[in-house]
């Protein structure tokens, strides 16, 4: 596989490259205190690169620790998609001024990539411990990067704010995973299955309570008041990234949890989620309409794709959970491309308001295209790449016969397509109060412009990803 | 004891733990509750490893322990940062986000 790593470890070949990668960052902070915060960022993001091309020369299979960390072909699909938004986000952060990090530059991506050290193993973990071990390394660092700008007034309030969630959360997580724990008498993931045959009452309780920890996490209805709060006061290329990564991360433990090997009784399941899902969908629409923040109104967006996700895992088949994967996907380029476009306009404007959006197809045609096209994404318009993701995903439920479900996501689409399109027109319709070109900086636009293609390409193009994503998901049946 | 007196005294701790989050107005009030529902969770796994003759549940806990400390030191650390900020660890006053 690699050859430059030592062949018993082969498996945790890209784990191994990001710790070695953490501690250069950190030690570039700890023992020049002086270096500018822009080279930590390089740093970071070339050995990010090398890693995502790393990962993407990687095939699937390989087990370590008996069987408690395997390489299977999902992890390595989760492992992509983790590294490549990392990537994105960090080229992005390299456009905030430098003077926002105080000298703290190596801290934060040392974080950022601790973070994503929790999600690569977490996509592999197959062992109860190593799953909340990895969970909480993934959760402790986003705590603290949502809070990192603390000069900000509202940092350390939307951090609180996520960490006492988050905090409750992995609690309740933990005291699930106890009654798993109670009811298998082992902590490997495959005995969940076999106590889920035999109508242990001990692992469903567990499993339901993991679930509201997942849920949390990905920003459920009724789990999502921390969403728009943390998400306004964080900055945004970071938010861009939680937004995508941990979610992924999340239904990544759910399949794991809930679908791996459990063959019929995964059926238990569905009137629980497909309500959830359902839910979901419809108060995260309804809540993003009355935003007057753009960064409140994607929060609440972000909940509602969260809820067609839940939608895929209803179906409980391989194409459902297919989807789910080809959803993030489409999720990752069209989310995070309209974040990191809310941080170009952002740091001009230093506003944040639907207001700050007036004429920005006359200041700036190409962000406002870009901006366009992700909203179009995220709406479901038919040829760029979150119109097939809905459509697939629909097309998995139906095939399970759950038309009532698929017919309030449909409608659903409607609905957030209002919200999307207000934006539109106030790009395109209105007139700029001031004529002059939004300043981007040169990697923020790079970024921008990477989604815009991964939207587009996506769009055109669905079949290779299908069968990538369909690749992916058949391991789990 | 049989293994249900010890299941339903973490039960009772994790409900007071949670309690306590809920109707705490004080931050540090927060994280005590935080602290009890996690070590009523440990409770559950020490009951269930001595219940399945496994050590395992008590490696569990180890960890547990670990992660939890690691947690609320952060969280220490954020109550602190707004209490230099706004002087005030109440909650109520925590408001500047609409939330």
């Amino acid at each position: 596989m690699n050859g430059f790593v030592l062949a018993p470890t082969a498996p945790l070949g890209l784990e191994i490259g990001l710790g070695l990668l953490m501690l250069v960052v950190l030690s570039m902070g700890l023992f020049r205190p002086s270096t500018p915060n822009r080279l930590t960022g390089w740093v970071a993001l070339i050995g990010l690169l090398v890693l995502t091309g790393v990962a993407f020369a990687v095939t699937p299979g390989g087990s370590l620790f008996a069987g408690s960390f395997q390489v299977d072909a999902l992890a390595v699909f989760a492992k992509r998609l983790f590294l490549v938004s990392a990537a994105i986000s960090v080229l992005a952060t390299l456009g905030m001024s430098s003077d926002r990090f105080a000298k703290r530059g190596s801290e934060y991506h040392f974080a950022v990539l601790a973070s994503l050290l929790g999600m690569l193993v977490l996509s592999s973990a197959r062992e109860l411990i190593l799953l909340f071990v990895s969970f909480e390394l993934m959760s402790i660092p986003l705590y603290f990067l949502t809070g990192f700008l603390k000069k900000d007034e509202t940092a350390g309030e939307g951090a609180l704010k996520f960490f006492l969630v988050g905090s409750v959360s992995s609690a309740i997580l933990l005291y699930g995973i106890s009654f798993i724990f109670g009811a298998t008498g082992t902590t490997n993931i495959a005995a969940i299955a076999i106590a889920m045959a035999s109508g242990s009452v001990f692992v469903k309780l567990g499993l339901v309570l993991t679930f509201a920890g997942i849920g949390f996490k990905i920003a459920a209805v009724p789990f999502h008041m921390w969403v728009p709060d943390t998400y306004e006061a964080a900055s945004t290329p970071f938010v861009a990234w939680l937004s995508v990564a941990p979610k992924a991360a999340g239904f990544i433990v759910i399949f794991r949890l809930y679908l791996e090997g459990a063959g019929s009784t995964a059926m238990v399941w569905v009137p629980l989620v497909s309500a959830m899902a359902a839910v979901t969908i419809i108060a995260g629409n309804l809540m993003a309409i009355p935003q007057k923040n753009v960064k409140r109104m994607l929060a609440y967006s972000g909940v509602a794709h969260i809820g067609y996700l839940l939608m895929g895992f209803a179906a409980v088949s391989a194409s459902g959970t297919g989807m789910i994967l080809f959803y993030l996907v489409a999720y990752l380029f069209g989310n995070m491309g309209a974040f990191l476009c809310v941080q170009a306009v952002g740091s001009a404007e230093h506003s944040d308001d639907f207001d700050a959006y007036k004429g920005l197809a006359q200041r700036s045609p190409v962000l406002a295209l870009s901006l366009l096209v992700f909203l179009l994404s995220l709406g479901g318009i038919p040829f760029v790449a979150g119109f097939w993701a809905k459509l697939f995903i629909f097309r998995a439920i139906i095939d399970q016969h759950m038309y009532g479900l698929a017919l309030i996501g449909a409608m659903a689409t409607i609905v957030a397509l209002y919200y999307y399109l207000v934006l539109s027109a106030r790009m395109y319709i209105e007139k700029p109060d001031n004529p002059q070109p939004v300043p981007i900086a040169a990697p923020l636009l790079v970024a921008i412009l990477l989604c815009a293609v991964g939207v587009v390409v996506m769009g055109a193009y669905p079949e290779p990803w299908v069968r990538a994503v369909m690749d992916a998901a058949n391991g789990l049946f | 004891m049989p293994l249900s007196a010890y299941l339903s005294l973490a039960a009772v701790l994790f409900s007071i733990g949670l309690f306590g989050v809920i109707t705490r107005r004080n931050t540090v009030g927060i994280l005590l509750g935080v602290e009890l529902m996690l070590n009523a969770v440990n409770i559950n796994f020490v009951a269930f490893s001595r219940f399945h003759g496994t050590a395992l549940g008590m490696i569990f806990t180890l960890f547990a322990i670990c992660i939890t400390v690691a947690e609320i030191a952060l969280g220490l650390a954020l109550v602190i940062l707004l209490f230099r900020m706004r002087r005030t660890s109440t909650a109520d006053h925590i408001d500047w986000l609409k939330g």
